[in-house]
């Protein structure tokens, strides 16, 4: 059976062609479904795309930032506004992935890549998702602990608060190769802080469990207290709890609890 | 810019050659800047055809039963072919040239030996056709205990990758279980050494991660003929070893390639060209088979792996006086060239450095892993590695320089090497200089002054007894003796006290075949006919 290919004028349209046919995978950038495509996937017979202009909308103009699914990652490296976001978009593939890549297609990338979701996560982002019956907002984490059952489902668009500061959002992939190669690990922290202390420390950690997912051991132990060495100590010693990596070739399991806590120190401490 | 060395390389180069040390045109680059070059996949035939392989998901495992009937109905299916259908269906690549025994189908007939091994080729109307068939293809398996250690493999008792090899070695001469080299006693010399550092060197295999993937189009042509484009970077290899599998003349084929798209010695082993022209001789329609970037980085050959390990003794002022090395080469599943690598690791011992005792053995060792086979420079990387680390490392542990240390124990014009044979125009010691030199890295008078062309030969180019060895040695059959058994023709300074072992690197067979022809002779494969 050859493979279809479904183009709509709006998001709408797609969303129910999407979620009418468990063989239909939407295309936004392609780096992901026209891989599979290529390497036989036969699980794929209908691809799904939309032309419409709101999944490429960015707002960032206000503290709230909206970012359509189809943004890619090349576009946010070119958005001033957005340089709090640049750290992890860099962090994808190189030029021609990022060229095509995108925010939504992210999402449903699996390891060892969704890197940009890992950023997503710690900034407690919302993903708005159109199903069948019209479009809902979606707290991240629970987006991704049911990413099995959203592929019915089109992402509209992710937004969240812009951090206080540069230094309260902080950012690390650990590549074997660079600056493009797979993750072995990626971190991302927001860290707000209100009277010296941290209220509503996210740690987001990427490849160290099936989907992206937060260390909330180490968010605890940060949580409510200033961020000096002992605190980060506690926070590092504490990442690796509810985590459960996998071994793949780019390390493994064994490898990647041991190193999560020297990085998470790292990056907490502001060290390179 | 490139200088050549006149008052240490005088004789080393014709000043009136016209090429060498030339700047040149390559021929293909025009080409290739202008995006003009024509692959073989840049061929669309009408009618074209498109293989795929089933490929095993067990890395060692006895094929029970493979169900094809529903595939066979899937749409666009135009031919299964199972390895009844290859007429030669075992092969090895450097059969070629007499050395090594079939040991690996184009087709996994009773069992698998590595994850990914080919079991079917489908051949369809499209590739999606192709893979939708082979996920209806139905394989019952039964796991076999793998192993994927290469020293693990040698024990006994240790499963059987595979059954032409049964104690999971290549067999050289048919006695060898390892290329072996003596020269001196090790043992006695690092008994009385003032340091012995022993150390594990452990490499891993390495993609060769070509621009295009393996692959190959063939198509009937008149007069019962095939044209094949290929990416092959061995292109007459290639046409023999399909003329093998195939069981018909290589005048059947018509190869055209010349641009590989990347080939670091990962396009050698003619993987797809005997399906794709099978394909084309079942079903008369062309036949293109590529790899896919999947298939090119889990399944397609890589470099090997090499575990050394390397226990040398060295005196205080600095001399090595022993050097003894065990290695491994995992050949992965089936030989391709791995059995070659083993024998350029053991040619390359130990390293540039004139050292009065070494022992070597090197083994190619079979594993459930995937076939490896050549990369640039195989089997010499991996131990000028795991050598150059080795001589950091002592020149640590006696206090020295490291590259006063080379300078030191480097060969020199006229010293004896392991493999008895002159050292000539060794010129390491002028490097180093020139290195340090270069890097503004300060080393004393005395090993400035050094010079590969002093101080060489006299006590250093003698050959020294060696003890014999307590296992018997099996005879090597007489027609595998060549001249490369022979001792080096100008030593006159010493001979030999005993009869020398098995050359190192040892005999490569004859052909069996009667020659004709003229013959010539190579320094790894001995004489072979033209």
């Amino acid at each position: 059976m050859a493979v279809t290919v479904k183009t709509f004028a709006s998001s709408n349209e797609a969303a129910t062609a999407l979620s009418s046919d468990r063989t239909a995978r939407y295309l936004g950038g392609g780096t992901l479904v026209m891989r599979a495509l290529n390497e036989g996937d036969v699980s794929i017979s209908t691809v799904v795309r939309a032309n419409d202009q709101a999944l490429t909308r960015i707002d960032a103009s206000g503290p709230r930032i909206t970012l359509g699914a189809g943004i890619t990652f090349a576009r946010i490296l070119s958005e001033r506004d957005l340089a709090f976001l640049h750290a992890p978009a860099r962090s994808i593939g190189g030029p021609a992935v990022r060229n095509m890549g995108t925010v939504g297609g992210n999402l449903f990338a699996p390891n060892p890549y969704g890197d940009f979701a890992v950023a997503l996560l710690a900034l407690d982002a919302t993903v708005a998702v159109q199903g069948g019956f019209g479009s809902r907002d979606i707290a991240i984490e629970e987006f991704l602990q049911s990413r099995e059952r959203q592929s019915g489902a089109l992402v509209l668009s992710v937004s969240c608060t812009r951090p206080a500061s540069a230094d309260a959002f902080r950012y690390r992939k650990v590549a074997r190769i660079k600056p493009k190669g797979g993750s072995v690990i990626t971190l991302a922290a927001h860290l707000p802080i209100s009277g010296g202390r941290i209220a509503g420390a996210r740690i987001a950690l990427g490849s160290m469990a099936p989907t992206q997912i937060r260390a909330k051991a180490a968010e605890r132990a940060l949580e409510g207290r200033t961020l000096d060495a002992a605190t980060i100590a506690a926070a590092a010693s504490a990442v690796t709890e509810g985590t459960s990596p996998s071994n793949n070739a780019l390390g493994s399991a064994w490898y990647r609890r041991e190193i999560v806590g020297v990085h998470l120190r790292r990056l907490l401490s502001g060290q390179e | 810019m490139l200088e050549l060395r006149k008052d240490i390389f005088a004789d080393e180069r014709d000043d009136n050659l016209k090429e060498i040390g030339k700047g040149t045109q390559r021929q293909d680059m025009l080409g290739h800047i202008t995006g003009t070059s024509s692959y073989f996949n840049d061929h669309k035939l009408q009618g074209m055809l498109h293989l795929k392989v089933v490929r095993s998901t067990h890395a060692h495992a006895r094929l029970r039963r493979i169900d094809t009937t529903e595939a066979e109905r899937s749409v666009g299916v135009r031919k299964i072919i199972r390895g009844a259908d290859v007429p030669v269906n075992l092969n090895t690549l450097l059969s070629l040239i007499n050395f090594g025994k079939d040991d690996e189908p184009s087709l996994a007939v009773d069992k698998v030996r590595y994850k990914g091994e080919p079991i079917l080729a489908i051949v369809a109307d499209s590739e999606r056709e192709a893979f939708e068939a082979i996920a209806k293809v139905r394989i019952d398996y039964e796991p076999l205990p793998t192993v994927f250690d290469v020293e693990d493999a040698l024990k006994p008792g240790a499963p059987v990758v595979n059954e032409t090899y049964p104690k999971n070695a290549f067999i050289y001469h048919e006695a060898y279980d390892h290329q072996r080299l003596r020269f001196g006693d090790a043992d006695a010399a690092l008994a009385t050494a003032d340091h012995v550092l022993e150390q594990r060197y452990q490499m891993s295999p390495i993609e060769h991660a070509p621009t295009e993937t393996n692959g190959a189009i063939a198509a009937p042509d008149t007069n019962g003929r095939y044209v094949v484009y290929t990416s092959t970077q061995a292109l007459f290899f290639s046409v023999d070893t399909c003329a093998k599998i195939l069981d018909v003349p290589s005048n059947t084929f018509h190869f055209i390639g010349g641009t590989v798209g990347g080939g670091f010695g990962g396009k050698v082993d003619t993987l797809t060209e005997p399906l794709a022209i099978l394909g084309a001789m079942l079903t008369g329609r062309p036949v293109r088979y590529v790899f896919g970037r999947e298939e090119e980085m889990q399944y397609g050959p890589p470099r090997g792996a090499e575990r050394i390990y390397i226990k040398d003794g060295v005196m205080r002022d600095g001399r090595i006086v022993a050097r003894k090395i065990r290695a491994y080469f995992d050949s992965g599943a089936y030989t391709r060239l791995s059995s070659y690598a083993a024998v350029k690791c053991a040619a390359h011992l130990p390293g540039p450095y004139t050292i009065p005792n070494v022992y070597g053995d090197v083994y190619c060792v079979f594993t459930n892993r995937t076939p490896a086979t050549a990369m640039r420079g195989f089997g010499v990387t991996a131990m000028d590695f795991a050598i150059e680390c080795q001589m950091d490392k002592l020149a640590n542990l006696v206090g020295m320089d490291p590259m006063e240390f080379r300078i030191l124990n480097a060969y020199r014009d006229g010293d004896m090497k392991a493999h008895r044979r002159e050292a000539k125009n060794t010129a390491l010691i002028e490097c180093v200089q020139v290195a340090a030199e270069k890097a503004k890295w300060p080393i004393r008078d005395e090993f400035r002054r050094a010079s590969s062309r002093k101080d060489g030969g006299g006590s250093r180019a003698v050959i020294p007894p060696i003890p014999t060895d307590a296992r018997a040695r099996p005879t090597t059959p007489a027609q595998q003796r060549t001249t490369y058994d022979r001792a080096p023709v100008n030593v006159t300074r010493e001979p030999p006290r005993e009869p020398p072992p098995p050359a190192p690197p040892p005999p490569p067979p004859r052909p069996s075949a009667p020659s004709h022809g003229a013959t010539r002779f190579s320094s790894v494969f001995g004489t072979r006919r033209r």
